[in-house]
């Protein structure tokens, strides 16, 4: 296996396979804090704008409120300060508005979710993260340590893992169409089978052929035949007669068995 | 022998898209128990899905989308009990004051602290009357000068009930930063804990100097006690988080960190509620004259000792009893 270009979370699961998540990085949790940060301000804007056009004089409904009201509005502003955080992650599996938006989640050290006690460690160490202002010390502690871990995350024993989405349709999307000659073709060429990177690059390159420009779509076509293709320059010429018949050629040499 | 990648995605994928919709439904928390025994069996064969990938198509999308697949299932499987009702009222009767009662050497390191600020405070000011420019905050001291009570006016500008929630709310934020400053290696968690002590100390003595000590004990007395208790809770959950830091013992700092922070914050979210509680008294009964002074002192000691009694006996078993003096050096 090639070696990991990001940093990893490698989890031992009881079944005995290891489980490798991507973790995430600086840029998505920043993202993610400014779509839970603008969505906190555009709910006060809002409800802020919904009130005063209900009602003409803003300051006498307020002090006319009664004591149990005022203290449920400013417990309210406090609540959407600290409790936001906490009640989402553990509501919502580890992940909050923001985090949802962006595919990244909450998870322990060891990959299980996060409970109600590690949320609210890494929450109220919002209050030493935003230090000395807009998150500079979660930053450097991000960057310094090797799972992009602030001082919350830190404490808490938790991390952010990435989730992708995943296409699984190019795989199914190949065998469809193979024709006897390129059958032929491949049948000749398959002495030897391919290497699973092989097939990754030529089923990518397939998924996204329709797309390309024309020229670039025959000189990828014919850089991959000439990597996967038959030996001989005679077949060889016949599959690069046109992108049909190289594509044809390349579809049915990822599917060919291994005898 | 390794099939073609194709024909492999095409035989298992069904299984890996059946398992894809049963744990959406697991989110959604619609599972049913006999769809349960399959979610079990689908993440057994995926697993075993993902060990082939590991081997026969290392790096590939199959292979990160099993891992992915795998995680998910995982992490629905292997959940941590969830907390309910039952578990919060368990907390409050017997897990918050069991877990102050195993701490009480941060908590009682932490009201040392504090104290000593306080002292220090004080004795700053009563020797050099000119070290109360330096340590009471001017607004203070303004009223101070005039020989009135800057508390008399926090009734006059605000309905007592707004008082009562803006308090509440600003000693919630100074108890988690004094928690949370744990992580600077206690060293923050200090400062807050002999900080406030100092401000307390001064003001008190700047009071006792002018001859208004009557008015500060006045306003103090019914809230004082809880509200500093907890303030000196959370200093010690703070320094137990600091101490995790420093001296982590046989574990790796980092598992020692997150051990210590998870019984840290048991601390701070038990003294929550209270928190709250004693800020409506604070709003409520401390400023002004509505209450004589002798009934706010009494309510004050009344609600300390209850507070205490709560923490010191709530939830204690026999065994917890015989053991108390012999685990005392931890």
């Amino acid at each position: 296996m090639h070696p990991a270009p990001t940093p990893h979370l490698d989890v031992a699961t009881p079944e005995r396979v290891a489980l490798t998540l991507p973790v995430a990085g600086i840029g998505y949790r920043c993202l993610a804090w400014l779509v839970d940060a603008s969505l906190l301000f555009f709910f006060w804007l809002v409800a802020y704008f919904v009130f005063t056009l209900l009602v003409s004089d803003v300051l006498g409904v307020l002090q006319g409120l009664s004591g149990v009201a005022q203290t449920l509005l400013v417990v309210g502003v406090f609540a959407t300060q600290w409790l936001y955080w906490t009640v989402s992650e553990v509501l919502f599996h580890g992940q909050t508005v923001g985090k949802r938006a962006l595919g990244i989640r909450v998870v322990r050290v060891d990959g299980s979710p996060v409970g109600v006690y590690e949320s609210a460690v890494r929450n109220l160490c919002r209050a030493v993260d935003f230090l000395p202002m807009l998150y500079a010390a979660a930053c450097v502690s991000m960057l310094l340590t090797r799972q992009h871990r602030r001082l919350g995350d830190v404490l808490a024993g938790t991390l952010l893992v990435r989730e992708e989405r995943i296409d699984l349709d190019k795989y199914a999307a190949a065998p469809a169409a193979a024709t006897p000659i390129a059958q032929a073709h491949a049948q000749a060429a398959g002495a030897r089978p391919l290497a699973p990177e092989d097939v990754e690059l030529v089923l990518s390159f397939l998924a996204r052929a329709p797309g390309l420009a024309p020229e670039v779509r025959q000189r990828l076509g014919a850089r991959l035949v000439e990597r996967v293709g038959p030996p001989d320059a005679e077949a060889r010429a016949a599959v690069l007669a046109s992108t049909e018949s190289t594509e044809a050629f390349l579809r049915a040499r990822v599917v060919q068995g291994e005898r | 022998m390794a099939i073609p990648l194709p024909a492999y995605v095409a035989r298992r994928r069904a299984d890996w898209d059946a398992l894809q919709a049963l744990l959406a439904r697991q989110r959604s928390g619609t599972l049913k128990l006999d769809a349960l025994r399959t979610l079990d069996t689908l993440y057994r064969r995926a697993s075993a899905d993902l060990a082939h990938a590991q081997t026969f198509y290392p790096g590939t999308d199959v292979h990160r989308f099993l891992n992915q697949l795998c995680g998910q299932a995982y992490a629905a499987i292997y959940q941590p009990p969830r907390e309910r009702w039952p578990a919060v009222r368990d907390f409050f009767r017997r897990e918050f004051p069991a877990t102050l009662r195993r701490e009480r050497g941060f908590v009682g390191a932490s009201a040392a602290l504090f104290l000593l600020g306080i002292l220090l405070g004080a004795v700053v000011v009563l020797w050099e009357p000119r070290g109360a420019e330096l340590l009471v905050p001017s607004g203070v001291r303004h009223y101070v000068a005039q020989g009135r009570m800057w508390t008399d006016d926090i009734l006059s500008v605000a309905p007592p009930n707004s008082v009562a929630s803006g308090i509440a709310t600003n000693n919630l934020t100074v108890t988690i930063v004094t928690f949370a400053m744990g992580i600077t290696l206690g060293l923050g968690t200090l400062f807050m804990l002999v900080n406030n002590g100092v401000h307390i100390g001064a003001i008190a003595a700047l009071c006792a100097r002018e001859g208004m000590l009557g008015g500060l004990l006045d306003f103090i007395a019914a809230h004082g006690p809880v509200e500093l208790s907890i303030i000196v809770i959370a200093g010690g959950a703070g320094l137990m988080v600091g101490q995790a830091l420093i001296d982590p013992g046989e574990l790796p700092r980092g598992q020692a960190l997150a051990l210590r922070g998870r019984e840290a914050v048991k601390l701070v979210l038990g003294c929550a509620p209270f928190l709250g509680l004693i800020g409506v008294v604070e709003g409520y009964v401390s400023p002004g004259d509505l209450f004589p002074t002798w009934v706010k002192a009494g309510l004050g000691i009344a609600l300390g000792a209850l507070f205490w009694g709560y923490l010191l006996r709530a939830g204690r078993t026999d065994a917890e009893a015989t053991d108390m003096p012999a685990d005392s050096a931890s």
